[in-house]
Protein backbone atom coordinates (compact mmCIF):
# COMPACT_ATOMS: atom_id res chain seq x y z
CA UNK A 1 0.00 0.00 0.00
CA UNK A 2 2.90 2.39 0.65
CA UNK A 3 4.65 2.02 -2.71
CA UNK A 4 1.14 2.08 -4.06
CA UNK A 5 0.69 5.46 -2.20
CA UNK A 6 4.20 6.84 -3.22
CA UNK A 7 3.54 6.18 -6.98
CA UNK A 8 0.51 8.09 -6.99
CA UNK A 9 1.98 10.82 -4.64
CA UNK A 10 1.73 13.51 -7.88
CA UNK A 11 -1.37 11.77 -9.41
CA UNK A 12 -3.90 14.52 -7.63
CA UNK A 13 -4.01 17.30 -4.76
CA UNK A 14 -5.24 20.45 -3.62
CA UNK A 15 -3.97 22.93 -6.31
CA UNK A 16 -1.79 25.27 -4.22
CA UNK A 17 0.09 28.17 -5.97
CA UNK A 18 3.61 27.06 -7.52
CA UNK A 19 4.72 30.27 -8.70
CA UNK A 20 3.47 33.75 -10.51
CA UNK A 21 4.27 36.37 -12.80
CA UNK A 22 4.62 39.03 -11.91
CA UNK A 23 6.49 37.33 -8.97
CA UNK A 24 4.57 37.11 -5.61
CA UNK A 25 5.71 40.28 -3.61
CA UNK A 26 8.20 41.75 -6.40
CA UNK A 27 8.64 44.77 -8.11
CA UNK A 28 8.27 45.16 -11.71
CA UNK A 29 9.11 48.43 -13.43
CA UNK A 30 6.03 48.66 -15.67
CA UNK A 31 2.27 46.83 -15.34
CA UNK A 32 2.15 43.92 -17.02
CA UNK A 33 0.04 42.93 -19.92
CA UNK A 34 -1.42 40.03 -17.94
CA UNK A 35 -0.72 38.08 -14.81
CA UNK A 36 0.21 34.35 -15.00
CA UNK A 37 -0.22 31.93 -12.21
CA UNK A 38 0.57 28.05 -12.30
CA UNK A 39 -0.54 25.76 -9.70
CA UNK A 40 0.68 22.54 -8.70
CA UNK A 41 -1.89 20.28 -9.97
CA UNK A 42 -4.08 20.95 -12.96
CA UNK A 43 -7.60 23.32 -13.04
CA UNK A 44 -11.27 22.81 -13.76
CA UNK A 45 -11.78 25.90 -16.14
CA UNK A 46 -15.08 26.27 -15.85
CA UNK A 47 -14.91 26.43 -11.94
CA UNK A 48 -11.66 29.10 -11.26
CA UNK A 49 -11.51 33.14 -11.26
CA UNK A 50 -8.84 35.54 -10.64
CA UNK A 51 -9.70 39.22 -9.87
CA UNK A 52 -6.41 42.18 -10.26
CA UNK A 53 -7.00 45.28 -8.06
CA UNK A 54 -5.15 48.56 -7.72
CA UNK A 55 -4.76 50.43 -4.27
CA UNK A 56 -7.60 51.92 -4.52
CA UNK A 57 -9.16 48.67 -4.54
CA UNK A 58 -10.73 48.73 -8.15
CA UNK A 59 -10.28 46.00 -10.22
CA UNK A 60 -7.96 46.30 -13.64
CA UNK A 61 -8.61 42.43 -14.94
CA UNK A 62 -10.25 42.60 -18.20
CA UNK A 63 -11.97 39.58 -19.57
CA UNK A 64 -12.47 36.24 -18.40
CA UNK A 65 -9.24 34.06 -16.90
CA UNK A 66 -7.94 31.57 -19.25
CA UNK A 67 -7.35 27.87 -18.35
CA UNK A 68 -4.69 25.49 -19.70
CA UNK A 69 -3.77 23.01 -17.55
CA UNK A 70 -2.36 23.90 -14.35
CA UNK A 71 -1.80 27.94 -15.42
CA UNK A 72 -4.52 30.55 -15.17
CA UNK A 73 -3.94 33.93 -17.46
CA UNK A 74 -5.47 37.08 -17.24
CA UNK A 75 -5.36 40.49 -18.72
CA UNK A 76 -4.87 43.54 -17.75
CA UNK A 77 -5.83 47.28 -18.72
CA UNK A 78 -2.99 49.69 -18.41
CA UNK A 79 -1.93 51.62 -15.25
CA UNK A 80 0.80 52.69 -13.48
CA UNK A 81 2.76 52.61 -10.07
CA UNK A 82 1.53 50.96 -7.19
CA UNK A 83 0.69 47.90 -5.36
CA UNK A 84 -1.34 45.51 -6.87
CA UNK A 85 -3.24 42.41 -5.11
CA UNK A 86 -4.37 39.39 -7.31
CA UNK A 87 -7.31 37.19 -5.96
CA UNK A 88 -7.57 33.33 -6.99
CA UNK A 89 -10.00 31.04 -6.93
CA UNK A 90 -9.15 27.51 -8.47
CA UNK A 91 -10.70 24.08 -8.09
CA UNK A 92 -8.95 21.42 -9.40
CA UNK A 93 -9.36 18.09 -11.13
CA UNK A 94 -9.34 16.04 -7.98
CA UNK A 95 -12.43 18.46 -6.72
CA UNK A 96 -10.89 20.52 -4.16
CA UNK A 97 -11.28 23.74 -4.14
CA UNK A 98 -8.51 26.07 -3.03
CA UNK A 99 -7.85 29.83 -2.71
CA UNK A 100 -5.46 32.44 -2.10
CA UNK A 101 -3.83 36.44 -2.71
CA UNK A 102 -0.88 37.84 -2.96
CA UNK A 103 0.25 41.54 -3.78
CA UNK A 104 3.04 42.67 -6.27
CA UNK A 105 4.31 46.30 -6.53
CA UNK A 106 5.12 48.33 -9.80
CA UNK A 107 8.18 51.03 -9.91
CA UNK A 108 11.13 52.10 -10.15
CA UNK B 1 -5.78 12.25 18.53
CA UNK B 2 -5.43 13.91 21.84
CA UNK B 3 -2.54 13.57 24.43
CA UNK B 4 -2.28 9.79 25.47
CA UNK B 5 -0.12 9.16 28.86
CA UNK B 6 2.46 6.39 28.02
CA UNK B 7 3.59 4.94 31.50
CA UNK B 8 6.40 2.89 31.17
CA UNK B 9 6.19 -0.25 33.54
CA UNK B 10 9.08 -2.43 33.91
CA UNK B 11 9.26 -4.82 37.10
CA UNK B 12 11.47 -3.59 39.19
CA UNK B 13 11.41 -0.14 38.01
CA UNK B 14 9.80 3.30 39.21
CA UNK B 15 6.76 4.29 36.88
CA UNK B 16 7.81 7.06 34.96
CA UNK B 17 4.64 8.72 32.97
CA UNK B 18 5.93 10.18 29.52
CA UNK B 19 3.16 11.66 26.86
CA UNK B 20 3.38 11.50 23.34
CA UNK B 21 0.53 12.64 21.31
CA UNK B 22 -0.19 11.67 17.87
CA UNK B 23 -2.46 14.29 15.59
CA UNK B 24 -4.23 13.01 12.64
CA UNK B 25 -5.44 15.75 10.49
CA UNK B 26 -4.06 19.25 8.18
CA UNK B 27 -6.21 21.94 7.44
CA UNK B 28 -6.71 24.67 4.76
CA UNK B 29 -8.46 27.90 5.98
CA UNK B 30 -8.15 30.64 2.90
CA UNK B 31 -4.67 30.79 2.23
CA UNK B 32 -3.16 28.93 5.27
CA UNK B 33 -1.89 25.41 5.39
CA UNK B 34 -1.86 23.96 8.66
CA UNK B 35 0.23 20.59 9.08
CA UNK B 36 -0.74 17.63 10.65
CA UNK B 37 2.15 18.20 13.80
CA UNK B 38 3.53 15.92 15.76
CA UNK B 39 3.12 15.58 19.00
CA UNK B 40 -0.16 17.52 19.52
CA UNK B 41 -3.33 17.56 17.57
CA UNK B 42 -4.07 20.31 15.31
CA UNK B 43 -7.40 22.19 14.72
CA UNK B 44 -8.05 20.02 11.56
CA UNK B 45 -9.98 17.53 10.36
CA UNK B 46 -9.77 15.33 7.12
CA UNK B 47 -9.01 12.19 5.86
CA UNK B 48 -5.53 11.17 7.43
CA UNK B 49 -3.11 8.20 7.70
CA UNK B 50 -0.22 8.12 9.61
CA UNK B 51 2.24 5.57 9.42
CA UNK B 52 4.67 5.73 11.41
CA UNK B 53 5.66 7.54 14.02
CA UNK B 54 8.37 6.38 15.64
CA UNK B 55 10.00 7.83 18.69
CA UNK B 56 13.10 7.43 21.18
CA UNK B 57 13.34 8.73 24.42
CA UNK B 58 14.90 7.73 27.73
CA UNK B 59 12.27 7.88 30.66
CA UNK B 60 12.55 9.63 34.00
CA UNK B 61 13.37 6.48 35.40
CA UNK B 62 16.42 5.85 37.79
CA UNK B 63 18.45 4.25 36.00
CA UNK B 64 16.56 5.58 33.21
CA UNK B 65 14.71 2.91 30.66
CA UNK B 66 15.00 3.62 27.18
CA UNK B 67 12.01 3.71 25.42
CA UNK B 68 10.34 3.25 21.80
CA UNK B 69 7.06 3.57 20.02
CA UNK B 70 5.70 2.95 16.81
CA UNK B 71 2.52 3.64 15.84
CA UNK B 72 -0.64 4.09 13.32
CA UNK B 73 -3.51 6.12 13.28
CA UNK B 74 -6.30 6.49 10.52
CA UNK B 75 -8.80 9.15 10.22
CA UNK B 76 -11.52 9.43 8.24
CA UNK B 77 -14.33 11.83 7.45
CA UNK B 78 -17.95 10.98 8.20
CA UNK B 79 -19.05 14.77 7.82
CA UNK B 80 -17.27 17.15 5.80
CA UNK B 81 -16.90 18.94 9.46
CA UNK B 82 -17.03 15.34 11.79
CA UNK B 83 -14.11 13.02 11.86
CA UNK B 84 -13.51 9.83 14.00
CA UNK B 85 -9.88 8.46 14.17
CA UNK B 86 -8.46 5.20 15.32
CA UNK B 87 -4.71 4.18 16.38
CA UNK B 88 -2.44 2.29 18.25
CA UNK B 89 1.02 2.07 19.40
CA UNK B 90 3.60 -0.78 20.08
CA UNK B 91 5.52 0.00 22.94
CA UNK B 92 9.66 -1.27 23.62
CA UNK B 93 11.29 -0.61 26.80
CA UNK B 94 14.54 -1.50 27.10
CA UNK B 95 16.37 -1.01 30.82
CA UNK B 96 19.83 0.77 30.75
CA UNK B 97 21.37 -2.65 32.41
CA UNK B 98 21.75 -4.91 30.07
CA UNK B 99 21.28 -7.87 32.80
CA UNK B 100 17.42 -6.71 33.35
CA UNK B 101 14.69 -7.72 31.49
CA UNK B 102 12.88 -5.30 28.82
CA UNK B 103 9.35 -5.72 28.30
CA UNK B 104 7.62 -4.80 25.07
CA UNK B 105 4.00 -4.54 23.69
CA UNK B 106 0.70 -2.77 22.83
CA UNK B 107 -0.66 0.68 24.37
CA UNK B 108 -4.49 0.85 24.93
CA UNK B 109 -6.39 1.51 21.72
CA UNK B 110 -7.68 5.41 21.66
CA UNK B 111 -10.35 6.88 19.42
CA UNK B 112 -11.39 10.21 19.01
CA UNK B 113 -14.55 11.91 17.70
CA UNK B 114 -13.33 15.75 16.44
CA UNK B 115 -16.12 18.46 15.36
CA UNK B 116 -15.15 21.04 13.42
CA UNK B 117 -17.48 24.07 14.72
CA UNK B 118 -15.82 26.87 12.98
CA UNK B 119 -13.67 28.32 9.95
CA UNK B 120 -12.30 31.80 9.22
CA UNK B 121 -11.09 31.94 5.90
CA UNK B 122 -10.13 35.63 6.17
CA UNK B 123 -9.01 35.40 9.39
CA UNK B 124 -7.02 32.11 8.71
CA UNK B 125 -8.59 30.77 12.07
CA UNK B 126 -9.75 27.78 12.91
CA UNK B 127 -11.70 25.77 16.34
CA UNK B 128 -12.67 22.29 16.76
CA UNK B 129 -13.96 20.27 20.00
CA UNK B 130 -13.28 16.66 20.65
CA UNK B 131 -13.62 13.55 22.79
CA UNK B 132 -10.68 11.20 22.78
CA UNK B 133 -10.93 7.83 24.65
CA UNK B 134 -8.68 5.69 25.34
CA UNK B 135 -9.91 1.88 25.89
CA UNK B 136 -8.53 0.29 28.78
CA UNK B 137 -7.29 -3.03 28.77
CA UNK B 138 -6.66 -3.33 25.03
CA UNK B 139 -3.24 -3.15 25.51
CA UNK B 140 -0.60 -4.36 27.76
CA UNK B 141 0.33 -3.84 31.24
CA UNK B 142 3.76 -4.98 31.61
CA UNK B 143 4.41 -1.36 29.28
CA UNK B 144 2.08 0.58 31.39
CA UNK B 145 -1.54 0.34 29.24
CA UNK B 146 -4.30 1.05 31.81
CA UNK B 147 -6.98 -1.34 32.59
CA UNK B 148 -9.11 1.39 33.02
CA UNK B 149 -10.86 4.04 30.23
CA UNK B 150 -9.92 7.44 29.81
CA UNK B 151 -11.84 10.25 28.18
CA UNK B 152 -10.35 13.05 27.26
CA UNK B 153 -12.79 16.22 26.18
CA UNK B 154 -10.19 18.71 23.94
CA UNK B 155 -10.48 21.58 22.02
CA UNK B 156 -8.15 22.66 19.26
CA UNK B 157 -7.80 26.13 17.74
CA UNK B 158 -5.65 27.49 14.80
CA UNK B 159 -4.63 30.76 13.63
CA UNK B 160 -2.52 32.08 11.30
CA UNK B 161 -1.32 35.72 11.06
CA UNK B 162 -1.63 36.41 7.58
CA UNK B 163 -4.09 39.01 8.30
CA UNK B 164 -1.13 41.62 9.83
CA UNK B 165 -1.08 44.55 7.87
CA UNK B 166 1.91 44.67 4.99
CA UNK B 167 4.63 46.24 7.44
CA UNK B 168 4.28 42.84 9.22
CA UNK B 169 4.86 40.89 5.90
CA UNK B 170 7.67 38.88 7.10
CA UNK B 171 5.56 37.74 10.16
CA UNK B 172 2.67 36.59 8.17
CA UNK B 173 3.69 33.25 7.44
CA UNK B 174 4.03 32.36 11.16
CA UNK B 175 0.80 30.31 12.45
CA UNK B 176 -0.28 29.62 16.36
CA UNK B 177 -2.09 26.59 16.94
CA UNK B 178 -2.82 24.82 20.71
CA UNK B 179 -5.03 22.28 22.19
CA UNK B 180 -6.39 21.76 25.79
CA UNK B 181 -7.56 18.58 27.13
CA UNK B 182 -8.69 17.49 30.29
CA UNK B 183 -8.10 13.83 31.05
CA UNK B 184 -10.91 11.80 33.02
CA UNK B 185 -9.92 8.06 34.33
CA UNK B 186 -12.77 6.11 34.55
CA UNK B 187 -11.07 4.50 37.65
CA UNK B 188 -10.17 7.04 40.67
CA UNK B 189 -7.81 4.68 42.40
CA UNK B 190 -6.36 0.75 42.36
CA UNK B 191 -5.22 -0.79 45.28
CA UNK B 192 -2.36 -3.42 44.70
CA UNK B 193 -1.88 -6.14 47.44
CA UNK B 194 1.28 -8.41 47.86
CA UNK B 195 2.87 -10.51 50.67
CA UNK B 196 6.00 -9.10 52.44
CA UNK B 197 9.49 -11.28 51.75
CA UNK B 198 10.32 -10.42 55.25
CA UNK B 199 7.69 -10.76 57.38
CA UNK B 200 4.89 -12.66 55.13
CA UNK B 201 2.39 -10.04 56.05
CA UNK B 202 -0.33 -8.90 53.23
CA UNK B 203 0.84 -5.54 52.45
CA UNK B 204 -1.35 -2.78 50.33
CA UNK B 205 -0.26 0.03 48.07
CA UNK B 206 -3.11 2.68 46.76
CA UNK B 207 -1.65 4.78 43.47
CA UNK B 208 -4.84 7.26 42.92
CA UNK B 209 -5.52 8.16 39.38
CA UNK B 210 -5.39 12.11 38.86
CA UNK B 211 -7.11 13.93 36.44
CA UNK B 212 -4.87 15.94 33.85
CA UNK B 213 -4.43 18.88 32.15
CA UNK B 214 -3.33 18.18 28.78
CA UNK B 215 -2.03 21.30 26.81
CA UNK B 216 0.29 22.42 24.48
CA UNK B 217 0.51 24.35 21.02
CA UNK B 218 2.86 24.62 18.20
CA UNK B 219 4.55 28.15 16.59
CA UNK B 220 5.20 27.43 13.00
CA UNK B 221 6.74 29.68 10.05
CA UNK B 222 5.66 28.38 7.02
CA UNK B 223 7.58 28.44 3.68
CA UNK B 224 5.40 27.32 0.81
CA UNK B 225 2.97 30.36 2.80
CA UNK B 226 5.99 32.91 2.67
CA UNK B 227 6.56 31.82 -1.16
CA UNK B 228 2.66 31.93 -2.39
CA UNK B 229 1.72 34.56 -0.24
CA UNK B 230 4.25 37.06 0.96
CA UNK B 231 7.07 37.33 -1.34
CA UNK B 232 8.38 34.33 -3.66
CA UNK B 233 12.42 34.86 -3.37
CA UNK B 234 13.19 32.03 -5.99
CA UNK B 235 14.84 29.50 -2.97
CA UNK B 236 15.02 25.67 -4.63
CA UNK B 237 11.58 23.74 -4.45
CA UNK B 238 12.53 21.49 -1.24
CA UNK B 239 13.41 24.92 0.82
CA UNK B 240 9.73 26.26 -0.28
CA UNK B 241 8.26 22.87 1.00
CA UNK B 242 9.59 23.08 4.58
CA UNK B 243 7.73 24.48 7.83
CA UNK B 244 10.22 24.72 10.78
CA UNK B 245 8.41 24.86 13.53
CA UNK B 246 8.43 24.29 17.92
CA UNK B 247 5.81 22.12 19.70
CA UNK B 248 5.37 22.00 23.51
CA UNK B 249 3.37 19.51 24.64
CA UNK B 250 2.64 19.21 28.38
CA UNK B 251 0.54 17.37 31.19
CA UNK B 252 -0.61 18.87 34.51
CA UNK B 253 -1.75 16.59 37.18
CA UNK B 254 -5.54 18.76 38.72
CA UNK B 255 -7.30 16.82 40.37
CA UNK B 256 -6.92 13.65 42.48
CA UNK B 257 -3.31 13.96 42.78
CA UNK B 258 -2.50 12.13 46.08
CA UNK B 259 0.26 10.43 44.72
CA UNK B 260 0.94 11.76 41.41
CA UNK B 261 1.94 15.51 42.82
CA UNK B 262 0.89 18.17 40.70
CA UNK B 263 4.23 18.54 38.75
CA UNK B 264 4.18 19.56 35.23
CA UNK B 265 5.70 17.19 32.66
CA UNK B 266 6.53 17.27 29.06
CA UNK B 267 8.44 18.09 26.13
CA UNK B 268 9.63 21.36 24.07
CA UNK B 269 10.07 19.46 20.52
CA UNK B 270 11.45 21.55 18.12
CA UNK B 271 12.01 20.36 14.47
CA UNK B 272 10.82 20.58 10.94
CA UNK B 273 7.86 18.90 8.51
CA UNK B 274 8.81 18.91 4.87
CA UNK B 275 5.34 18.83 2.72
CA UNK B 276 4.49 17.58 -0.35
CA UNK B 277 1.51 17.21 -2.81
CA UNK B 278 0.34 14.13 -0.92
CA UNK B 279 2.16 13.60 2.26
CA UNK B 280 4.51 14.88 4.77
CA UNK B 281 7.61 14.15 6.27
CA UNK B 282 8.29 15.27 9.68
CA UNK B 283 11.38 15.31 12.37
CA UNK B 284 11.30 17.02 16.12
CA UNK B 285 13.63 16.58 18.91
CA UNK B 286 11.74 15.93 21.80
CA UNK B 287 13.34 18.35 25.04
CA UNK B 288 12.37 17.25 28.53
CA UNK B 289 11.08 20.17 30.18
CA UNK B 290 12.43 18.73 33.45
CA UNK B 291 13.93 16.01 35.12
CA UNK B 292 10.39 14.15 35.89
CA UNK B 293 10.07 14.49 32.00
CA UNK B 294 12.85 12.76 31.15
CA UNK B 295 16.48 12.01 30.74
CA UNK B 296 18.07 12.90 27.73
CA UNK B 297 16.70 14.54 24.49
CA UNK B 298 14.66 11.97 22.22
CA UNK B 299 13.29 12.47 18.81
CA UNK B 300 10.40 11.32 17.14
CA UNK B 301 9.32 11.52 13.16
CA UNK B 302 6.53 10.54 11.06
CA UNK B 303 5.21 9.91 7.81
CA UNK B 304 1.68 11.04 6.97
CA UNK B 305 -0.43 10.55 4.18
CA UNK B 306 -3.06 13.42 3.07
CA UNK B 307 -6.01 10.68 1.93
CA UNK B 308 -8.18 13.28 0.30
CA UNK B 309 -5.39 14.27 -2.34
CA UNK B 310 -4.61 10.41 -2.53
CA UNK B 311 -7.90 9.41 -3.35
CA UNK B 312 -10.69 12.41 -3.51
CA UNK B 313 -13.35 10.49 -5.18
CA UNK B 314 -12.85 7.29 -2.83
CA UNK B 315 -11.56 7.23 0.67
CA UNK B 316 -10.16 10.56 0.71
CA UNK B 317 -14.20 11.97 0.37
CA UNK B 318 -16.63 12.67 3.72
CA UNK B 319 -18.46 9.37 4.15
CA UNK B 320 -21.87 12.03 3.87
CA UNK B 321 -21.07 14.63 1.64
CA UNK B 322 -19.75 14.60 -2.12
CA UNK B 323 -15.74 15.61 -2.57
CA UNK B 324 -16.82 18.72 -5.07
CA UNK B 325 -16.76 22.01 -2.86
CA UNK B 326 -18.66 24.85 -4.87
CA UNK B 327 -17.03 27.29 -6.43
CA UNK B 328 -17.97 31.35 -5.21
CA UNK B 329 -16.77 33.13 -8.07
CA UNK B 330 -15.55 36.71 -7.62
CA UNK B 331 -18.58 39.44 -7.93
CA UNK B 332 -18.07 41.67 -10.42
Amino acid sequence: MLLFLFATSTASAHAFLDRAEPRVGNKVSALPREVTLWFTQKLEPAFCSMMVTNAAGARIDTGKARVSGNQMSISLRPGGSGTYRVNWHVLSVDTHSTDGNFTFQVGQ
Amino acid sequence: MSSRLLRARLSGFVIAVVSISHSLAHEIVGNRFFPATLTIDDPGVNDELAVPTTDSFNTADVPPIKQRDISAEFSKRITADFAISLGSAYTFLSPTDPTAPGASGFQNLETTFKYRLFKSPEHEFVFSAGLAIEWGGTGSANVGAEAFHSYVPTIYFGKGLGDLPDIFSWIRPVAITGQIGYSIPARNFTTAFSIDADSGALTSETEFHPRVLNWGGTIQYSMPYLKSVVIDLGLPDVINRLIPLVEANLQTPVANTFTSGTLTTGTINPGIIWVGNTFQFGVEALIPINRQSGSNIGVIAQLHYYLDDIDPRGIGKPIFGGPVQPASPFPR
